[in-house]
């Protein structure tokens, strides 16, 4: 995957964040490294940083002193708590005095997974240090987030995606044409990991990589047609718009979560009457904290669709 | 192997016994006053739906304490003389080597007719006299053939089993004869049972007998088994009811299984209710009940059950104008069948998600979500990235074959 064969190994080889990079170089120079919790979107350095940070510290033999955990596939905070235990216990042999713990999606976990991370963070701070990963720094509770030192990664600037896919179809012997260009980095709007997934993916299909191609890879890979459906409720077909809610949550796995946040955003561009996308606001915000409940996605999700349906016959009569 | 399974996994031991912990107690209680001297009333009436533990709670007990079990049923009541011939004695004096004698009358519900009267008449003289504790069991004791001999009995109600007790109770069973059962079979085979654990098991042994595996495909016909006109009918109650209360009340009559209904009732809104802002109502109903019946499975509270059941029908009765355009018939829930048609194709995802993740530094959902979508598109347009891909990420042939698959 080409995501894996062009990730940076060192500090020295990522070309954007400069800021952040610099002071992490200063925590190997001084060979201490504080907690820490990397915010930023999707695509924009986290892991790659935490991982170039650690190679860095520890060399070629880095993997024995750095644990990866996922707190999306990690059942519960028993599971983190014990790993961590067991990593974390014994002191490192080498020159540094402490492992680096990496915990990614760390904003997946509820409030009580993370006061238990807190007391976990204190009671080895001696022979361990946090990394934690999180798109939305907001979602960590305060005691941690005033324990971890604070590192914002943004999107990447347009000239750096540019050079970052003109080195890759260097490398791989591509050839893109401009308006392909443009295409991957419009869609992609400076997540690059997705960059690099289109692309691969794009010179799979095919030889030149234009416009038609990228866009076609790219409508192949989101059946989650999240406007689709959302515009089949307004046109007041709610049986069709229900079939395809019903594919997403269970032909292609989405969470009724993920739907509810692209559904948000997605309503706000919609060509309905400003009244109503309050409305709807209320209604999707409400079908959220249900879903947080642990009710069942597609009936709460159904109903909302419902509400849309009622928006779009009402709209059409107003005219 | 014929033995029955309700035979076979009968309880031995009054703590093995599932449910009822409260009646339990108050046996348990009544018995040790026997120690000392016979108690005020010297029989106890348990009564409670059927299949809820009362004879084998006594048959536990009395092995339990070590005690003799005189037991009768039903045909030993037919006249005076029998009862007497099968009690009369045996409540007057101890057995010969100290052992103490516990007396129950099971099924007293079996009496019938005038003929019968005679035989209650002498278990209640019985009851007043006797030197051993008596237990009698009936599905009714408020029944009024029970007015005189009730006054002379402490009563202990039976009470349904919970859904989750029979769950337990079966899974249990299944474990021991080795077959691996799907939850959701056996959460449909407890449900259906409605609090009676002995046809649950009876149930279960049918479906499950002699097989390795049982999936929720096997049980769900059991759901459908409330023949479709049921449904239908209870349906057609709860659609074009002409108030809550009889919307209410068509969910009573029938014996629907709640959750089921709730599927054919959120299927068919939008085919019989076409008016947006109605359907909007209704579905806003649905959508209250759905969360009451969350609600009852966090707190395990199943008094909210009522909730659950007002929106489903009542909510939704008057949702709407009952104005259809024309008739349209009542359809079959489809998302049941695409939730178990899709259920191996989810674990497949999350199958392959794990194996990217661990590649690429994230979590199975994440890269299920992300990663798949490219990974299916290069698979089915490009063999030689396909082979390195699926050596590098360690993908089995299945797995190859589902992202390769056109879809």
């Amino acid at each position: 995957m080409w995501t894996e064969k062009y990730r940076p190994r060192s500090l020295s080889d990522i070309v954007d964040q400069e800021e952040i990079v610099n002071r992490l170089k200063s925590f190997v120079k001084a060979q201490n490294v504080p907690n820490c919790i990397f915010a930023g979107p999707p695509g924009t350095g986290k892991t790659t940083a935490a991982l170039c940070l650690a190679q860095d510290l520890y060399g070629p033999g880095y993997r024995e002193y750095v644990m990866e955990l996922n707190a999306s596939d990690e059942r519960g905070i028993n599971v983190v708590r014990e790993t961590v235990k067991t990593f974390a216990r014994t002191r490192s042999i080498g020159k540094v005095s402490f492992k680096i713990l990496i915990l990614d999606e760390a904003d997946n976990m509820t409030g009580d997974a993370q006061q238990a991370l807190r007391r976990t963070m204190e009671r080895y701070t001696e022979t361990a240090r946090f990394i934690l990963i999180a798109n939305y720094s907001g979602k960590i509770i305060e005691p941690i987030q005033s324990r971890c030192a604070p590192f914002r990664f943004t999107y990447l600037p347009r000239e750096h995606a540019v050079n970052w896919v003109k080195r890759i179809a260097e490398n791989e012997g591509l050839t893109i044409k401009e308006d392909g260009l443009e295409a991957i980095l419009e869609i992609s709007g400076g997540d690059l990991r997705r960059t690099t997934n289109i692309l691969q993916t794009a010179a799979s299909v095919g030889k030149p990589i234009n416009e038609e191609t990228v866009y076609s890879v790219v409508g192949r890979a989101n059946p989650a047609d999240v406007q689709g459906m959302l515009l089949t409720a307004l046109n007041g077909d709610f049986v069709e718009a229900r079939k395809k809610l019903r594919d997403m949550l269970l032909k292609y796995g989405l969470a009724g979560t993920d739907i509810i946040g692209q559904i948000h955003s997605e309503t706000f561009r919609l060509n309905v009457p400003d009244k109503w996308k309050v409305k709807l606001a209320d209604v999707i915000g409400e079908v959220d904290f249900r879903l947080l409940q642990g009710s069942n996605e597609e009936i709460q999700l159904s109903a909302l669709l419902a509400k849309l349906v009622e928006a779009g016959a009402e709209i059409k009569r107003g005219q | 192997m014929n033995v029955l399974w309700t035979m076979k996994y009968k309880p031995q031991t009054l703590d093995e016994v599932v449910g009822n912990q409260e009646a339990k107690d108050k046996i348990l209680k009544w018995v040790h006053e026997w120690d000392k001297k016979p108690p005020k009333k010297r029989a106890l009436f348990l009564y409670g739906s059927p299949g809820t533990g009362k004879t084998i709670v006594v048959e536990a007990l009395a092995k339990d304490l070590g005690m003799e079990l005189v037991q009768s049923n039903a045909s030993n009541y037919r006249t005076a003389e029998a009862v007497q011939k099968f009690a009369g004695t045996a409540s007057q004096y101890t057995t010969l080597f100290g052992k103490k004698r516990l007396i129950l009358f099971d099924e007293l519900d079996g009496i019938t007719g005038t003929a019968d009267r005679g035989g209650l008449r002498v278990i209640t003289d019985i009851v007043k006299a006797t030197a051993s504790p008596i237990i009698l069991t009936a599905n009714n004791a408020y029944d009024p053939r029970f007015s005189t001999l009730r006054e002379h009995c402490q009563l202990v109600e039976f009470r349904k089993l919970t859904r989750t007790d029979i769950e337990a109770q079966l899974r249990k069973i299944c474990s021991r004869e080795g077959v691996k059962a799907e939850a959701e079979a056996l959460r449909l085979v407890a449900e259906r049972a409605s609090g009676d654990l002995r046809s649950a098991v009876n149930d279960l042994q049918a479906l499950a007998q002699g097989r390795k595996q049982l999936a929720y495909d096997d049980v769900k016909w059991l759901s459908t088994r409330d023949r479709k006109d049921a449904i239908f009918k209870v349906l057609g109650d709860i659609f074009y009811a002409r108030n809550v209360l009889d919307a209410r009340r068509a969910v009573d009559a029938a014996d629907v299984d709640l959750d089921m209904l709730l599927e054919w009732i959120y299927e068919n809104a939008p085919h019989q209710i076409k008016d947006p802002k109605e359907l909007s109502a209704a579905m806003e109903m649905l959508a209250s009940a759905d969360l009451y019946r969350g609600r009852i499975g966090s707190t395990q509270n199943w008094e909210l059950m009522r909730y659950y059941v007002d929106f489903m029908t009542a909510g939704v009765a008057v949702s709407w104008s009952h104005k259809a355009s024309g008739w349209v018939p009542f359809k079959f829930p489809t998302r049941i069948m695409s939730m178990s048609q899709s259920r191996a194709q989810r674990a497949m995802l999350a199958a392959i998600g794990l194996k990217i993740g661990r590649r690429c530094h994230m979590s199975a959902t994440r890269a299920a979500k992300e990663v798949i979508p490219y990974l299916r598109i290069i698979f089915q347009s490009n063999e030689e990235q396909k082979n390195g891909l699926a050596k590098w990420f360690d993908l089995d042939e299945d797995m190859v074959n589902y992202l390769t698959a056109q879809k």
